[in-house]
């Protein structure tokens, strides 16, 4: 096992710039320049989130994503069947975990699929079933990391839903951040991402596309209850 | 090169501002833009409380800079990451390169990266025999019609569909009949869709290096930053050394504000955190992850007190979209990578004042730009520094040092400045009542040329004065 201070020299090595970079950067920074005065105590910059289910369904909306609020395992296996039955013939991938495993068997669809366990998801699967790590109000956003099914599970098929229940509702990025931090999530993954809506773009005139590389659908299936 | 930056700047200014096509598109744009910010904007309960925590964030990351850098390297190297710290964009360029080549690949994937366009990476690679492939939509446009981004975030907005559907019929599909942006995208989608399976590097840019986290951060929308990082094997991130901040939760301010900034977005889609290679037990992910660290200058800035705060900039493009100058001129006239107020500010300390100092005048000095920065830099008044600044240096012309020497003379002696203005004001009265205004014997001609000449004052403004005060 080498030591953190072995491993960043061996890195270091046919690197003779970083010193003279952070030399440079001392030398800039020995000038003084004047703060300004200290910041208003306090302000409130976001507006509070009294209802974050309320919110993040709103958000859900400008966001373009579909938010389907279920009751209970049944309902979100009926839905979930509901979605797959509108998308074209082809794999699915699934996520392998304990909770979609049960999800996937009530849902008993009709066509392939391809868990997270056999390796990442092909290019030409048609749908993503993953779970989430967090969702936000505050912006009607999804929290994944790679143990959501991996990088490319939100991102490859035209079509990515998410498993989700009410109880993982955090009000808002603040939350949902520091609780990366708190746990860290970032030292176990090595990826995450806040996902907020179906891939977009209005690079032509401005005008908005849905749908670009990554998924024309992002299906959020919310359940009540575990 | 017989033409100077300064002789191009004016040219250019002059051809873009009379075509009244591109006037047009950028018109359009603008205004679907000013719509969205607005919105945007009203989204956020307290948007000057959130300019202010952005811009206590940055000065906090940047006074702090060799800490926080520090910080971050040490954990991207301990998940297995490798961190490169280029002085120059040679540098730069030469370490992705060597790392391609050792590594065997043959085609790179790149999402929308302004330093990567700073550096001039992708000659590089090409040279070398490398295919690379812009994926952002408006990256891979301008790529195809081998021209710089027009603008940093929308890189294609000087173009509308109808250009953009003729250049794909003759570089990728004689057969795409429709105009239609989503046709258009369709398309695109496909062909790059084969690129990202096929490559073996991606590399994309930062929007912020999180210091305490040791993660980049990308904001993207399209999903081609998350296929460049999540598809290729090995995964190359090219960073501003400025682009550090802090701590994970400054995103929760950030990512919001440069969204609104940007395009008016209450978030970008995809806010992406990666910190090394794939780990054991991950299903997918780059086998190798290396960070490329540019300084090219920036460090520079540090010791500038009054301008070091330039380096807080986040990129939103926020003061390109509200310049009227930009508005008219178009992002390529600047003929930098960084176009509008921040590039004018920026690029004379990067590229040398002696060449680019014209950019400084390139500026109503309205204050626009410095009233909608995110995170609240100045640039109207770096701009008047700039100024000032390469006069003490003696960048300025013979000619207009000269003139300037006649004028301070002149103030100098009420009755001499007297006089000469009564000489000017009969001179032009002649001129103007033959007919000549704007001709090359006027001497106001660069105003007069395209406009008509402002009506002549009867008497000078002292002996106006004089009057008022007898009034009284």
């Amino acid at each position: 096992m080498q030591t953190k201070e072995a491993q960043t020299k061996e890195a270091q090595t046919g690197n003779p710039s970083r010193d003279r970079i952070l030399e440079r950067i001392r030398a800039g920074l020995r000038t003084v320049v004047p703060e300004p005065a200290a910041l208003r105590s306090g302000p409130v910059i976001f507006e509070p989130i009294n209802n974050p289910l309320e919110r993040f369904q709103q958000e859900c909306i400008g966001n373009l994503m579909e938010c389907a609020l279920t009751a209970d395992s049944a309902t979100s296996a009926r839905q979930l069947s509901k979605v797959l039955q509108s998308l074209p013939e082809g794999e699915t991938f699934v996520q392998d975990d304990p909770a979609l495993r049960r999800l996937i068997e009530q849902a008993a669809p009709a066509r392939p699929i391809r868990w997270s366990s056999q390796g990442a998801p092909g290019e030409a699967s048609q749908a993503t079933v993953t779970l989430a790590e967090a969702l936000i109000a505050q912006t009607g956003s999804i929290l994944v990391t790679s143990a959501c099914g991996g990088r490319g599970a939100s991102v490859i098929a035209p079509c990515h839903i998410v498993y989700a229940t009410v109880a993982q509702l955090v009000p808002d990025l603040a939350t949902a951040l520091s609780r990366v931090s708190q746990e860290r999530k970032l030292d176990s993954n090595s990826f995450a991402c806040v996902i907020s809506g179906s891939s977009r773009t209005a690079d032509i005139e401005k005008i908005l596309v849905q749908g670009a590389h990554g998924p024309r659908r992002l299906v959020v299936i919310l359940q009540a209850a575990t | 090169m017989s033409q100077t930056a300064a002789q191009r700047f004016l040219q250019d200014a002059a051809v873009k501002s009379a075509d009244l096509m591109h006037r047009e598109i950028i018109r359009r744009g603008m205004e679907s833009y000013d719509v969205a910010h607005l919105k945007g904007r009203a989204r956020i309960k307290d948007w000057e409380a959130a300019r202010e925590k952005c811009q206590e964030i940055k000065r906090e990351a940047i006074n702090h800079l060799d800490r926080y850098l520090l910080q971050f390297e040490e954990k991207v190297i301990a998940r297995g990451g490798h961190v490169f710290w280029a002085a120059n964009s040679e540098e730069a360029c030469t370490y992705v390169k060597n790392l391609a080549t050792r590594l065997g690949v043959r085609t790179v994937v790149k999402s929308k990266s302004m330093v990567t366009e700073e550096i001039q990476l992708s000659p590089v690679l090409e040279k070398a025999g490398i295919k690379v492939w812009e994926t952002d939509l408006g990256e891979f446009i301008v790529q195809l019609r081998e021209e710089p981004p027009y603008h940093i975030v929308t890189p294609a907005m000087h173009l509308n569909r109808g250009q953009i559907a003729k250049l794909f019929r003759e570089k990728l599909d004689p057969g795409i009949e429709s105009d239609d942006p989503a046709d258009l995208m369709a398309a695109a989608r496909r062909i790059l869709r084969q690129a990202f399976f096929a490559a073996e590097m991606g590399i994309s840019g930062a929007n912020f290096l999180v210091a305490d986290a040791g993660v980049i951060a990308i904001s993207t929308n399209e999903g081609n930053g998350r296929l460049c990082t999540s598809v290729p094997r090995i995964h190359v991130v090219v960073s501003g050394i400025e682009k550090v901040i802090p701590r994970l939760e400054d995103l929760a301010v950030l990512w919001p504000v440069l969204a609104t900034s940007g395009t008016g977005q209450g978030i970008t889609t995809y806010g992406t955190l990666i910190g090394g290679p794939r780990r054991p037990g991950e299903v997918d992910g780059a086998e190798e992850f290396h960070v490329v660290l540019v300084d090219n200058g920036r460090s520079q800035l540090l010791a500038d007190a009054e301008q070091r705060e330039v380096l807080h900039c986040i990129r939103c493009g926020a003061c390109l979209n509200i310049c009227p100058v930009f508005r008219h001129v178009g992002g390529h006239t600047y003929g930098t990578t960084y176009p509008g107020p921040i590039g004018s500010v920026l690029t004379p300390h990067l590229n040398g004042i002696k060449e680019f100092k014209h950019l400084s005048y390139a500026s109503s000095l309205c204050g626009a730009c410095s009233s909608v920065c995110p995170v609240k830099i100045d640039l109207a008044h770096h701009l008047l520094q700039n100024r000032r600044n390469a006069t003490e240096a003696g960048a300025t012309k013979e000619s207009e040092r000269l003139i300037f020497r006649v004028w301070r003379y002149a103030m100098l002696r009420p009755r001499m400045y007297a006089l000469g203005g009564w000489l000017v004001r009969k001179a032009l009265r002649i001129i103007y009542g033959l007919g000549l205004a704007g001709s090359i014997l006027d001497p106001m001609r660069v105003w007069n040329r395209y406009r008509s000449p402002v009506p002549l004052p009867s008497e000078s403004f002292r002996a106006r004065w004089r009057k008022g005060l007898d009034a009284n």
